[in-house]
């Protein structure tokens, strides 16, 4: 792989690498330096990289294990740094809460940001990013039937509490 | 987007039941996102105002040059991994040779004993041999010898008590 292939195969993922990253970690600082490890790795290892059927979903499996392995980080550092993380995550990208919507948007990024890490994942690949099961699977490493149960119950969490704020303002 | 509430609501249900088709997400998305949705639906909404939002989240335009930036002067991996894999492969062979010596050197010191040969003259291992059996044999009758005496005791106690229960039954 040459540079320019690399520049058209490779770095137009950059958005949906950083949000996958940013989804994951909560900090932009964190999901950027992420992304450029991706891309790094990538090209370091570009001699191999003609082998890969789908370079997204490889690239986004990488950013997966890596923001992983920075949660381990963070984690290991101490409970402080995991505070100030998730304070970004229950902020991380709310809307403006004047308005009603902003407002109920925000519902939905706690609701989001609360559920288990997999759901967390699975909802972001499906319903922000649009790809495909079998593709969720690739970057998951999961099989299907893990797939659509973790879709499932991430969904339908965040139905159910949107139901309740609905009928009870909860 | 124009969609009557029947259609919607059958929509909704494959939505939350994990049914739908990236094409009716999209339509779901865009009904969501595009009209004033009924006072019924204002959370759902947020839900899918949400996901476009999210979907909204780029790197900034800087990102580009700072990668490419990154990527030429990035040593090149090729040679770390070849370095690196030569070592392990180096680690595990020594390993295996250093493993195979000393299973090696132990099967030898044990084999060294019980294969070690005390006579060349086959007349002299033949006559030690005999006087070994012979030793064994010697062994044996001594043995042998004691066990009678035994069996003389048990005799002698075997007719006492035969003589007690006549004098009893008398």
């Amino acid at each position: 792989m040459n540079l320019e292939a690399f520049q058209n195969r490779v770095l137009p993922a950059k958005n949906k690498l950083f949000r996958f990253a940013l989804r994951m970690l909560g900090n932009d600082d964190d999901a950027k330096d992420i992304v450029q490890e991706v891309f790094i790795r990538v090209w370091n290892g570009r001699d191999q990289m003609d082998q890969i059927q789908n370079m997204e979903a490889w690239c986004m499996r990488i950013t997966k294990n890596l923001s992983l392995d920075r949660l381990r980080v963070i984690q290991r550092k101490g409970t402080d740094s995991l505070d100030k993380n998730f304070d970004v995550q229950h902020t991380d990208g709310t809307p403006d809460v004047k308005t009603e919507l902003g407002e109920s948007m925000q519902h939905v990024s706690q609701l989001i940001a609360a559920l288990p890490e997999k759901q967390r994942q699975v909802i972001h690949l499906r319903d922000v990013e649009g790809y495909t099961y079998n593709e969720i699977c690739d970057i998951l490493e999961l099989d299907m039937n893990q797939v659509k149960v973790n879709l499932f119950r991430a969904r339908n969490a965040v139905r159910e509490k949107l139901m309740k704020i609905n009928a009870y303002g909860l | 987007m124009r969609m009557d509430s029947k259609k919607l609501e059958e929509l909704l249900q494959k939505y939350w039941d994990c049914e739908t088709s990236l094409e009716e997400q999209q339509q779901l998305r865009e009904y969501f996102c595009s009209v004033n949705v009924p006072e019924q639906w204002k959370e759902t909404a947020a839900l899918f105002h949400y996901f476009e939002q999210q979907k909204q989240k780029s790197v900034n335009e800087q990102f580009d040059r700072t990668m490419l930036g990154r990527i030429k002067t990035s040593p090149k991996g090729k040679v770390t991994n070849l370095v690196q894999t030569s070592l392990r492969i180096a680690a595990g062979v020594a390993v295996l040779v250093a493993a195979v010596f000393f299973v090696r050197q132990e099967i030898r010191n044990n084999d060294a004993v019980a294969m070690e040969d005390t006579f060349d003259d086959p007349k002299k291992a033949l006559e030690e041999t005999k006087k070994a059996l012979l030793m064994i044999s010697k062994g044996f009758g001594r043995a042998e010898q004691q066990a009678k005496k035994i069996n003389l005791l048990n005799e002698a106690q075997e007719k006492i008590q035969t003589k007690s229960t006549e004098k009893t039954e008398l």
